[in-house]
């Protein structure tokens, strides 16, 4: 059995109107902010609140002491273990999930609003019994520890997200499936997956940010140089009674570029490699 | 079709069985994480909220209904509740709104819509105490970008103060939410909307239907799971808004931007009392879940009205 | 029989040799009496040093110090300062145990020793006093430091107050001397503001952001010029005095000529301000001075100076405030409790914290009255050091009582909805003083 391909519409020469416009528009708002901390990033303390785009004397010396301020490579390094970690676990806990629960009706509804409903507290006070059981299990300071802590934590996020796409697909697939003799497992993996790859891969992207960008549970779980990540670094700068903003502004936007490639790779890869997989 | 619906033999019902089992088993995992995410922290929570707990010196002492009725007697606390949610409903429907016309917009361009979905990617990965400093610069009073601009174009001559006017200040923060989120539900707009059968669109093409046509009549509908979900779920998080307000007003000016999220924090670290901050988070669950419930029904019914 | 020789000198001539070099090394490298035994001491063993990021590079030099020293190896965890107290607590609190010495703010020292996060050190201070030399430390801190509930719990090793830098260059255009009291002071910032605002120089920059080390650090200079104080000696509140309303007040009025706007200006908005030259009078840390005269962020080198925080009301003698102030203290659940206190002797001592003050970049302050007159500090900082020294020895401390950060965050509350126009500075002082008796008596 083949996919069913589309039929290609022919490439008409792109004709530039005015949502072009409005696209191009958008594209310098969003980008605006990030463009004015890589201008900051090249300014001494006393210039940054000069009320300039650009800077008035630009140098360059805040990249490299960024760097040598705190271990910055250490933590980034820590940032991608720990989020794409969790990203992982999460995927693998809510997608079987999301599928079951919407096939299991009354109990799969019940086990999601409690996980919605875990998902409603901020985390804070949470913090605190986590620290203990991460420290009975000796998972305290440590990536493994975190990413472990990010993967539980983001699932209800994922399952919220994967469920409405999940739900769009008909009954009729999985039951085509059922006859040829496969269980849930191989008809998600085989069939559903490939169907919902785009969604799988934007949930994905979705959980790896927040884990990257997560702040609490990192400062309150890691203590030690080898195992702090980019946001609590990032803490360290603003921890400062001279809060040097040129340095903070470098360590971010050096920090924002693995997460970046993770999210292009994902959004090529993972919908590419599930599609292609699907067999109808 | 025909031919499923066709299959009885005797095969069935045991296949069913199998298959609740099977899709028993995928879940398991959930009820775990559950466990471990959900009842022992909530556990936890009730027994700190019900004793004298400090950071230093947790579960020291009974304290019944103590802290509770502190929280709630607490004008400051009841005040923070309502401006979460003040907050949070604009906030989640200004991203809802901007998002998905972004997402029909790298929809519309195709090839360079690939480039424009990364570039919009990258407020959301920006670490979000990164996103308080870069719009603090922003909104800074004097010497700030946007002051720097408003006096280069002559519309005011003397400083103005955003993130220490009451008016303003709130404004400034839905604003650096709505430029970090947006782009949250842009992404996620626009999976759903590659997922949308290329056929029926193509039909309603051919058939003559206009742009707005077919966006009011096939997309809309088809996007409305999504969207309500996607709208749900920024809500939920744009309630426990903290990292923003704790770098660009710290609360401030006065309690104007203090959110639950953030009175809460001050309970548990600057002023190290863990009971009444377990105290404030129950209570905020559940007025949260107040607050949601009706918006949780009317999307589960747009749900099942559209799919 | 055994020769003499054999008897002294059993080891041998070769390891004799050695030895007596390594000798001479460690009591070139290390003047701190049993220099010899010390050098070995710790050798091949390790210690945890959890300390503030704004003294990062004084951890750094420390570790350096003592591995020299003992051959121990110092691990240094840098933390944001305003997350000391609660790292600390809950290493503590959960059994992790990872930290052996710890920074600690001074005002937190109360609610440390009532939590048992830190090790009673009295006995020990009292048994090697000819080492510390307790009575050097500046009176005024050594006891808000170091003394609750009756008992000593660590020792100071950076003593902060604040004092009131201004531009000279902004001045003399204006024609104007520093000011002496706090009514010069509005009126000093009100002549440069009215006339400079158009430039964007203001006469003052204000640190009123909300948290209570920035707000709480403000009125404090006030409370102190004032000649009041937080706390009575019972340890009632102090805010039902006069000199704290008066405070409030001196604050309210110089708000509306500072730098826009007072509860936006923390520490990273006002002292780039002042280094850039757009403000001309703020009050900060004396380390300030060291940063002034950098090059390489600042435009004001050897364009400012700096004199005592003013006076006002009915008080008239200069009297600074202890802001921040930090101290080391061992940590309960240390396994290592010798090794950490040989170290916290070592980094509070008068020749170490004499070393770190002429280190650019250690952000250390005097605390000790021998090196807050010792000619090497007069040379490096001079301006700072004659504003410092006569005003330091009687200086405010803050709250350090258990309770002590709860009275703070309500005081900053108050205070910043004066700064909003929200609330009237008599009335912010007297709801802080209500509440502060509730908090106190409970």
């Amino acid at each position: 059995m083949t996919v069913a391909a589309h039929p290609a519409r022919p490439q008409a020469p792109h004709r530039w109107s005015w949502v072009d416009l409005v696209a191009v528009l958008v594209a310098a708002a969003f980008l605006l902010p990030l463009a004015y901390l890589l201008s900051v990033s090249f300014r001494s303390p006393d210039q940054v609140l000069s009320g300039s785009f650009l800077p008035e004397a630009p140098t360059l010396a805040n990249w490299p002491a960024a760097f040598g301020a705190t271990a910055l490579t250490r933590f980034i390094v820590n940032s991608v273990l720990t989020a794409v970690l969790g990203g992982i676990v999460t995927i693998l806990i809510a997608l079987p999930a999301a599928y079951a629960c919407l096939r299991l009706d009354k109990a799969g509804e019940r086990l999601i609003s409690i996980a919605f409903g875990s998902f409603v507290a901020p985390p804070i006070v949470a913090a605190i019994p986590f620290f203990f059981l991460l420290k009975a299990a000796g998972l305290l300071n440590s990536v493994i520890g975190l990413a472990l802590v990010y993967g539980l934590t983001n699932v209800p996020v994922a399952l919220w997200l994967l469920i409405p796409f999940l739900r769009r697909i008909p009954r009729e697939i999985e039951d085509a499936a059922a006859i040829d003799g496969a269980g849930p497992l191989l008809t998600l993996v085989r069939v559903i997956a490939p169907l919902v790859a785009p969604g799988i891969a934007a949930t994905a992207i979705i959980v790896v940010i927040l884990g990257y960008n997560e702040f609490l549970f990192a400062s309150v779980f890691t203590f030690a140089d080898e195992t702090r990540t980019l946001t609590v670094g990032i803490s360290l700068f603003q921890g400062d009674r001279l809060v040097n903003f040129g340095q903070m502004a470098a360590a971010s936007l050096a920090g924002i570029a693995p997460i970046y490639l993770i999210a292009l790779l994902a959004q090529r890869w993972l919908v590419a490699g599930l599609t292609e997989g699907s067999v109808k | 079709m025909a031919l499923a619906a066709s299959i009885d033999t005797v095969e069935a019902p045991a296949r069913r069985r199998r298959w609740r089992l099977g899709n028993a088993s995928l879940a398991s995992p959930l009820v775990v994480t559950l466990v471990l995410t959900t009842l022992y922290p909530l556990v936890a929570l009730v027994a700190l909220s019900l004793s004298k707990s400090t950071l230093g010196k947790p579960l020291r002492d009974w304290a019944g209904i103590a802290n509770y009725a502190r929280v709630l007697g607490d004008p400051a606390f009841l005040a923070s509740l309502w401006r979460s949610a003040a907050f949070a409903l604009p906030m989640a429907a200004v991203e809802l709104v901007l998002g998905l016309a972004l997402a029909l917009l790298f929809h519309r361009l195709v090839k360079a819509g690939r480039v424009f979905t990364s570039l919009a990617l990258l407020p959301l990965m920006t670490p979000p105490v990164m996103v308080g400093v870069a719009w603090k610069l922003i909104f800074a009073a004097d010497g700030g970008l946007l002051n720097g601009w408003l006096r280069t174009t002559g519309l005011i001559d003397a400083p103005m103060s955003f993130l220490g006017s009451s008016t303003w200040a709130g404004v400034a923060i839905v604003v650096a939410d709505a430029w970090q989120w947006t782009p949250f539900v842009a992404l996620l707009c626009f999976a759903a909307i590659k997922g949308l059968s290329e056929e029926v669109m193509e039909a309603a093409r051919l058939d003559g239907a206009t742009a707005w046509q077919r966006f009011r009549h096939i997309t809309l509908p088809l996007l409305v799971p999504t969207l309500a979900a996607v709208f749900l779920l920024r809500l939920v998080m744009a309630f426990k808004l903290f990292d923003l307000v704790y770098v660009l007003t710290f609360g401030g000016p006065g309690f104007d931007t203090t959110t639950s999220g953030f009175q809460i924090w001050r309970l548990a670290f600057e002023q190290f009392d863990v009971g009444r901050a377990a105290a404030a988070t129950l209570v905020f669950v559940g007025f949260v879940s107040l607050v949601i419930w009706p918006a949780s029904r009317a999307a589960k019914r747009l749900e099942a009205r559209y799919t | 029989m055994t020769s003499f020789r054999d008897h002294a000198f059993p080891i041998g001539r070769r390891r004799l040799l050695a030895g007596a070099s390594a000798g001479a090394l460690g009591l070139g490298l290390a003047p701190f009496g049993r220099a010899f035994a010390q050098a070995k001491r710790f050798d091949g063993q390790s210690l945890n040093l959890m300390i503030i990021q704004p003294h990062v590079v004084t951890g750094r030099i420390l570790a350096e110090q003592w591995e020299t020293l003992t051959g121990a190896k110092v691990n240094v965890t840098a933390v944001p300062y305003d997350q000391v107290q609660s790292k600390a607590t809950l290493d503590v609190q959960s059994g992790t145990n990872n930290f052996d010495v710890i920074d600690y703010w001074y005002t937190g020292v109360g609610a440390l020793a009532n939590d048992g996060v830190v090790t009673d050190v009295t006995g020990w201070i009292e048994r090697d006093k000819a080492e510390i030399q307790p009575d050097d430390y500046l009176r005024s801190l050594y006891d808000p430091y170091t003394l609750a509930d009756g008992k000593r719990w660590g020792l100071p090793y950076d003593g902060d107050s604040h004092l009131l830098f201004y531009n000279k260059e902004i001045f003399d255009r204006h024609g104007l001397k520093a000011p002496t009291t706090w009514d010069e002071y509005r009126d000093r910032a009100k002549a440069i503001t009215e006339a400079e605002k158009a430039n964007g120089i203001y006469g003052a920059a204000i640190l009123g952001g909300k948290a209570p080390i920035i707000i709480g650090s403000t009125y404090a200079n006030r409370l102190a010029g004032f000649g009041g104080r937080f706390l009575k000696e019972d340890g009632t509140s102090a805010l039902d005095e006069a000199a704290a309303a008066e405070a409030a007040k001196a604050l309210k009025d110089a708000a509306p000529f500072a730098l826009p706007t007072p509860l936006e200006t923390r520490f990273e908005e006002g002292l780039p301000a002042f280094l850039s030259g757009k403000v001309a009078m703020i009050e900060f840390w004396s380390d300030l001075g060291v940063y002034a005269q950098d090059p390489k962020g600042s435009k004001i080198v050897d364009k400012w100076d700096a004199v005592r925080i003013p006076v006002g009301g009915k008080n008239t003698t200069p009297r600074l405030a202890l802001n921040a102030g930090f101290g080391f203290a061992i940590s309960s659940g240390s396994q290592k409790q010798e090794h950490a206190w040989e170290f916290i002797k070592f980094a509070t001592s008068a020749k170490t914290g004499l070393e770190l003050l002429l280190t650019t970049g250690s952000g250390i302050d005097p605390d000790r009255a021998s090196t807050l007159v010792a000619p090497e500090y007069k040379a490096f900082a001079p301006k700072v050091q004659t504003a410092l020294a006569g005003a330091l020895e009687n200086g405010l401390p803050w709250p350090n009582g258990p309770e002590s950060p709860q009275l703070m965050q309500v005081l900053a509350d108050e205070l910043a909805l004066v700064l909003a126009d929200q609330k009237a500075p008599e009335e912010a002082i007297a709801a802080a003083h209500q509440q502060w008796t509730a908090i106190i008596g409970s």
